[in-house]
């Protein structure tokens, strides 16, 4: 098709997809409210869910990388986005941990690919599932499995504006207790992560009677080892504490080792 | 981006990046002397192994691990998870719960069709090539959409906690069920969303569609409701139906060298339709009262073989959904208990229900410990997609008499209509291992 | 003292509504009690009580039908009058001019029914952050005084309870309106205060009897019987401020979350986080206020790095901040006994335990500095901004820049303080004064981050908004008749040019009275202020020494640190030495003074750590017993002796 990029004054945004569920750039479309004030303000050049046909080459003021690194042509697509994007933004627990098709790290991949296919040698991809940032610099990593709506929307404007986001770094409890909502934990002696998880969904676990399992993955200084001790004591298995912190972000090296710890 | 080539009378129509598709496909139509060479929906999506990931793994987990296939439809995978699994475990979810599931799978058909309608295709029929575009010309339609969207996720968050992957499903039951008040807080929109989605069968059914009638073989969900959450037979056009059980017996999906998604055909080998045209077409008797009177209206003759007109249809299921969304909060009262206690058993068992896009089936095998075994998980878009490529093969010939770029136009626009899912299609697991060349 | 029939709640219920009072009071929700609007006694937790252990809370049916027979739940009042998440202004930036905006509370009238002891205690300790100290919060303001108090005196002690400790319990008092004590047969109500008098007068009650009163006063000394702990504060903020380095925090360390729970459910914690939120549209900028915590690594979060980065960091800091600094900022102990944290700590850490570890091997006591009387700003709102126009860019370095800005009318500074500048959309941040001339106002920027990027971008004829000025001044009604030496690292030039133009433009005796200037930098295209340099060695009393960590080839000055420079004379004990560069940069210089025999009280330094509010109210910039916002940014050396150089504070 003739190459004729179009000039605007709009920051252009390509939106990208590697290895996952399409949830996180549906967060995007999502944005039932803004959507279209967000068109008025950014050029979507790239975004083959609600776009057509896209712009795949660049350059792009901004990139969005949604999924993780499982394929051979993956590495090299990342790689090819960094180099045509001023700022690269991954979002989701996939592009920023792995995803729960890390989970593959900690298996035999041949048996995987055997178990899911009958001709496992039309399969092509690599034994692991890698974050983004693990093959090229990522300037911003947007957690959550999937990403909040609102964080997106705060991490897109703070973009355009050139502030730093305000998308706190903090644990899932600082959100519980500020939505008022009765922890799970103390009250139940539910198995919750939320003292270690980070925060962004606005602890719904809690709210909605059940303690929180990881979806975004572990906060900074995340103590996994004495929760995981409370744990125990709580009557939990090492087999179920493993599993607890062996899932949408198993490959995060705060969960992943504390599930190896009680393999 | 299209392109063209011809060597010797052979014409290649292709796409290398299906748009406005969930997930990453392209197709690939190869035409020799008016003869189909190759039709291939070619799926490039990554794998990722979700039943290899599944075994071992707890009971109560399931639910939020499946809900990860798909972004677009996590409901409809949580929902046939818990069918199979609650029907291994001897669990019957009380009349109360059940009201609640389809309420709850009201807002994903809600929020998915709105999407599909307005962003996704939409712009096919009025030439724009996103919704984006279309807004400036269309700034109502789109918004029209979006609300009515927003009207489906705002169900999903006030049972689920969030639109994508929600988080109260539960074996048994739900982890907490809402008060009255919350859902009575939404009536007004997903009234206003109601009347948006009437006007929409009409302006859908007075769009302009290609010429492609089929015979298609539809398959679907048998339940005495408009099939959604529930159901034990399934339903096959011409032939009668079988137990939800049974399903694999009756299907078997192959692997082909061009795709990461396995395919489904009936066991004779016949590629079928399931999605909305096939529960259209069997159970439109049992839609809603509006819904009944909005198709009445929209002068939409059935059965539908068309799936350019699957627009129309999807207008029509979000009428359906909408009213008996409306229906549902309405009767509610807070149920006592959330959810029905369980106790772990050896078991295999199946459940399906019916995602926005089709026939969704799960299986597991279970064991005493708890623990998934084996996992079987079969999509509609792996389905659909031999449908699909068949299509492409029946298209062939209109295709002649058009400009290339028109052609290749078509072909997405063909594609387009059964909204596949290709995150869903990936990584699903073969049963009967043989290599089945694309039918003919 | 009045006696109340049981079934005269109902009738004090029905007084409070006819008088328009939102009702907020106990309640059963989710497995605990927690406060939330009740329209009735039927909404009162009747025959419940809470059974609490560290981290562990489960309500329990009682044999009797009493109304308030629990101790406290997961929530307390703050949530009522300093809200989890406030929008606390918006500002916008139009015609070239910067517009602020406060927001204007008008909270509905609500009593607080069943408030404990320990919780009146809590409310008067964050009215004193945010009501009695340098600045008031306005937000705090319209909702406290919008509300009356209820209390309830507790006659039953929960496991976790130590309010008798604390000296805030269990009887409650004062600062409430009615008191309830809660018997079988009767409540027996005390007013506090003439809104409570009216409403008990309304009431069926009768005089209470010389019995009923004796019966109170046992009741209430059987609740002291019952405390589940306690907690002893002999001498304890002097005790925990000499102990600081003690292996215990290190066992805690290794055993707490840093999950924020202890200090969220804490009901005298105030700190808060200040953020920008979304503005995709083109409407003003919303500035939202939200609960923070020590326990973040944002709280101390500056330049990307983290003052508190591990865990102990961050437990002793609170727990310091509590049962000890807090004395020295605000006058009382920050903890009223009532328990929470130990209940709501997912691990059940007790912060009782910790400190009777440390009282059981203490190293020695240290004093701390004591609570001073406050000075009061009488502002509307601590937070509102103006608009000043810049007059002058001057490029300094690659990435620092002089904004001269020209201020509002009734703007007046000193040297050593500094202004919080704010672009709308993107944030504010604090920039100390580089210079005064009288008309204007600099502020030298150096390009750390998003905010000081915007800021450096400006161009002259340019708005922002600016607040201030903050914090503490250079001492200078001690210069006179002394030598005055000024060590400045990097950008810490900046907040001493306004007192060396002030030394420079005197006539001092070279021979008693010098000033020497000894300025490092990085390197020569890192040097700032160079033509000034010169001009102010031009005073026969001014020296200046620059040196630099790495030389270029033309470069025929000093390079080492500043500290060689220092070494090469004895300092006189007498002089006064100002300083302001990286810290260890300072502690260098601090050292090598301490050596020469120079008092603690000759030294003053300008400290940095996370300043949002800059007005002593979200305690993100506290170092000890210190705001460096308001106590700060400069002191001398003989204050921050005890914490300066420690890693983690």
């Amino acid at each position: 098709m003739p190459d004729t990029p179009t000039h605007s004054p709009r920051p252009r945004l390509g939106v990208f997809k590697l290895a996952s569920c399409d949830g996180c750039q549906l967060t995007l479309l999502d944005c039932e409210d803004e959507l279209l004030l967000l068109g008025e303000q950014i050029d979507i050049v790239h975004f083959p869910e609600a776009t057509s046909p896209g712009q795949p080459s660049g350059p792009f003021d901004v990139a969005i990388i949604e999924g993780s690194v499982s394929t051979p042509e993956q590495q090299d697509e990342v790689q090819a986005i960094r180099r045509n994007s001023t700022v690269l933004l991954t979002i989701g627990a996939c592009a920023t941990s792995g995803g729960i098709q890390a989970l593959r790290n900690f298996g035999d991949h041949d048996d995987y690919r055997r178990i899911v296919y009958a001709q496992p040698e039309y399969i092509s991809s690599l034994a692991t599932s890698t974050p983004v940032a693990n093959h090229v610099p990522v300037d911003f990593e947007l957690r959550g499995c999937p990403i909040n709506k609102q964080q997106l929307l705060e991490l897109i404007t703070a973009c355009l504006r050139g502030r730093t986001p305000a998308i706190k770094n903090e644990s899932v409890c600082f959100e519980c207790k500020r939505n008022d909502i009765v922890c799970v934990a103390v009250t139940q002696q539910m198995p919750c992560l939320g003292p270690v998880t980070h925060a962004g969904c606005g602890a719904i676990c809690p709210a909605f009677n059940r303690g929180c399992f990881g979806c975004y993955g572990p906060k900074e200084s995340a103590a996994t080892a004495p929760l995981a001790a409370q744990m125990l004591t709580n009557g939990q298995s090492d087999e179920a504490i493993k599993r607890a912190f062996r899932l949408f972000t198993a490959e995060s090296e705060a969960f992943r080792e504390e599930s190896q710890r009680h393999e | 981006m299209s392109d063209e080539h011809t060597v010797s009378g052979e014409k290649t129509y292709k796409v290398d990046l299906l748009t406005r598709v969930e997930g990453e496909g392209r197709f690939h139509l190869k035409v020799k002397d008016n003869q189909v060479i190759e039709s291939k929906l070619n799926i490039f999506e990554a794998p990722r192994y979700f039943e290899a990931f599944l075994r071992d793994r707890a009971i109560e987990e399931v639910p939020d691990i499946v809900a990860r296939i798909c972004g677009i439809c996590p409901v409809a995978y949580q929902m046939s998870a818990v069918r199979a699994l609650e029907n291994g475990l001897g669990v019957t979810p009380s009349s109360a719960i059940r009201a609640l599931r389809r309420l709850l799978y009201c807002g994903e058909w809600i929020e998915s069709h709105a999407l599909h309608v307005f962003l996704l295709h939409a712009p096919d029929f009025l030439g724009y090539d996103s919704a984006m575009a279309m807004a400036v010309d269309h700034k109502d339609l789109v918004e029209r959409g979006l609300k009515m969207k927003k009207a489906g996720n705002a169900l999903i968050e006030c049972l689920g906690g969030r639109a994508i992957h929600p988080i109260s499903i539960r074996v048994g039951g739900f982890t907490t069920t809402p008060r009255a008040s919350a859902l009575n807080a939404l009536r007004d929109d997903l009234a206003n969303a109601l009347q948006d989605a009437i006007d929409t069968v009409t302006w859908t059914a007075a769009l302009t569609f290609p010429d492609f009638n089929q015979a298609y073989t539809f398959v679907c969900l048998d339940h005495d409701q408009y099939p959604l959450e529930w159901g034990d037979a399934i339903h096959v056009s011409g032939s009668g139906r079988f137990p939800v059980e049974e399903f694999f017996d009756h299907s078997q999906e192959t692997h082909v060298a061009h795709s990461t998604a396995l395919q489904s055909h009936l066991r004779d080998g016949q590629t079928y339709l399931c999605g909305p045209m096939a529960r259209l077409n069997r159970h439109h008797e049992r839609l809603h009262p509006t819904a009944r009177t909005a198709l009445a209206k929209s002068g939409l003759s059935l059965p539908v073989h068309n799936p350019y007109q699957s627009i129309v249809v999807r207008a029509v299921e979000l009428v359906h959904a909408l009213a008996e969304a409306l229906d549902l909060i309405d009767a509610y009262t807070q149920p006592e208990a959330a959810f029905s206690d369980y106790s772990p058993r050896a078991a295999t068992a199946c459940g399906a229900t019916e995602a926005p896009r089709g026939l969704l089936v799960h299986r597991y095998q279970m064991g005493e410990d708890g623990l998934i075994k084996h996992a079987d998980i079969v999509p509609p878009t792996s389905q659909n997609q031999a449908q699909i490529e068949a299509d492409l093969v029946s298209i062939a010939p209109q295709l002649m008499a058009l400009a290339h770029n028109d052609a290749t136009h078509l072909c997405e626009q063909l594609i387009r209509a059964y909204d596949p899912c290709i995150s869903c299609a990936t990584h699903f697991l073969k049963l009967n291992i043989e290599n089945v060349n694309a039918p003919s | 003292m009045v006696s109340l029939p049981p079934d005269g709640l109902s009738d004090l219920f029905a007084v409070l509504v006819q008088q328009g009072w939102r009702l907020v009071g106990p309640t059963v929700s989710n497995g605990a009690i927690i406060y939330d609007e009740i329209q009735s006694p039927d909404d009162l937790p009747t025959g419940w009580t809470d059974h609490q252990a560290p981290g562990q809370y489960t309500l329990e049916k009682r044999d009797d039908k009493r109304s308030f027979g629990y101790v406290v739940g997961p929530q307390s009042w703050k949530k009522e009058l300093f809200l989890p998440h406030e929008v606390v202004q918006t500002s916008s930036l139009n015609n070239g001019t910067f517009h602020w905006h406060g927001a204007n509370p008008k909270p509905a009238p609500t009593a607080f029914i069943g408030v404990r002891a320990c919780d009146l205690s809590a409310i008067g300790i964050q009215d004193r952050v945010f009501l009695e100290d340098t600045y008031v919060d306005p937000h705090y303001q319209a909702r406290r005084n919008a509300t009356l108090i209820i209390a309830v005196n507790c006659t039953e002690a929960g496991a976790l309870c130590f309010c008798d400790s604390m000296g805030t319990g269990p009887q409650a008092g004062p600062g409430y309106d009615l008191c309830l004590t809660e018997f079988d047969d009767c409540f027996l109500v005390e007013s506090g205060s003439d809104r409570g008098e009216a409403i008990a007068a309304q009431l069926p009650a009768t005089s209470a009897k010389p019995a009923q009163q004796a019966a109170l006063t046992t009741a209430i000394d059987d609740c002291r019987q019952q405390m589940g702990r306690t907690l002893n504060t002999d001498g304890l903020p002097e005790l925990l401020f000499g102990n600081l380095e003690h292996p215990q925090w290190d066992a805690v360390g290794d055993a707490c979350l840093a999950c924020g729970n202890c200090t969220l459910v804490c009901p005298t914690c105030f700190c808060h986080a200040i953020d920008e939120t979304p503005d995709l549209a083109s409407g003003p900028a919303v500035r939202e206020r939200s609960w923070d915590s020590c326990f973040s690594e944002e709280h101390s979060h500056i330049h990307g790095w983290s003052f508190q980065p591990s865990i102990k960091d961050r437990y002793r800091q609170w727990a310091t901040h509590k049962l000890s600094s807090w004395h020295s900022q605000f006058g009382t102990s920050g903890c009223v006994g009532c328990g929470r944290c130990i209940a709501w700590c997912p691990v059940g850490i007790d912060i009782t335990e910790q400190v009777a570890a440390i009282q059981n091997s203490p190293a020695e006591p240290a004093p701390l500095p004591g609570f001073k009387p406050i000075t009061w700003h009488e502002r509307k709102d601590p937070l509102q901004a103006a608009s000043a126009r810049i007059q002058h860019i001057q490029q300094e370095t690659h990435d620092v820049a002089t904004l001269k800005l020209h201020m509002p009318d009734d703007y007046c500074d000193q040297p050593g303080q500094f202004n919080m500048l704010a672009l709308p959309g993107i944030g504010e941040v604090p920039i100390s004064v580089s210079g005064n001339d009288g008309k204007t106002t600099e502020h030298t920027v150096r390009n750390v981050g998003n905010v000081t990027a915007a800021i450096t971008s400006l161009s002259v004829g340019d708005a922002l908004g600016v607040r201030g000025p903050y914090g503490s001044a250079w001492p200078l009604d001690k210069m006179p008749g002394r030598p005055v030496t000024l060590i400045a690292g990097g950008i810490g030039l900046a907040p001493l040019r306004g007192v060396i133009r002030h030394l420079v433009s005197q006539t001092r005796d070279p021979a008693t009275e010098w000033v020497s200037v000894i300025y490092g930098a990085r390197d020569q295209s890192a040097l700032l202020f160079s033509n000034e340099l010169k001009q102010w060695s031009t005073n026969p009393a001014v020296k200046v020494a620059v040196t630099l960590d790495r030389a270029s080839a033309n470069w025929r000055g000093n390079v080492g640190t500043v500290t060689t420079l220092l070494q090469r004379k004895h300092q006189p004990d007498h002089g006064i030495y100002l300083m302001c560069g990286p810290e260890v940069m300072m502690a260098a210089v601090t050292r090598q003074l301490s050596t020469d025999g120079v008092p603690p009280e000759n030294i003053y330094l300008s400290m940095e750590r996370n300043m949002k509010c800059a007005t002593g109210h979200c305690g993100r910039c506290q170092y000890g017993p210190h705001f460096i916002c308001k106590d700060g940014p400069v002191f001398s050396y003989a204050q921050i002796r005890p914490l300066f150089g420690k890693p983690g504070f």
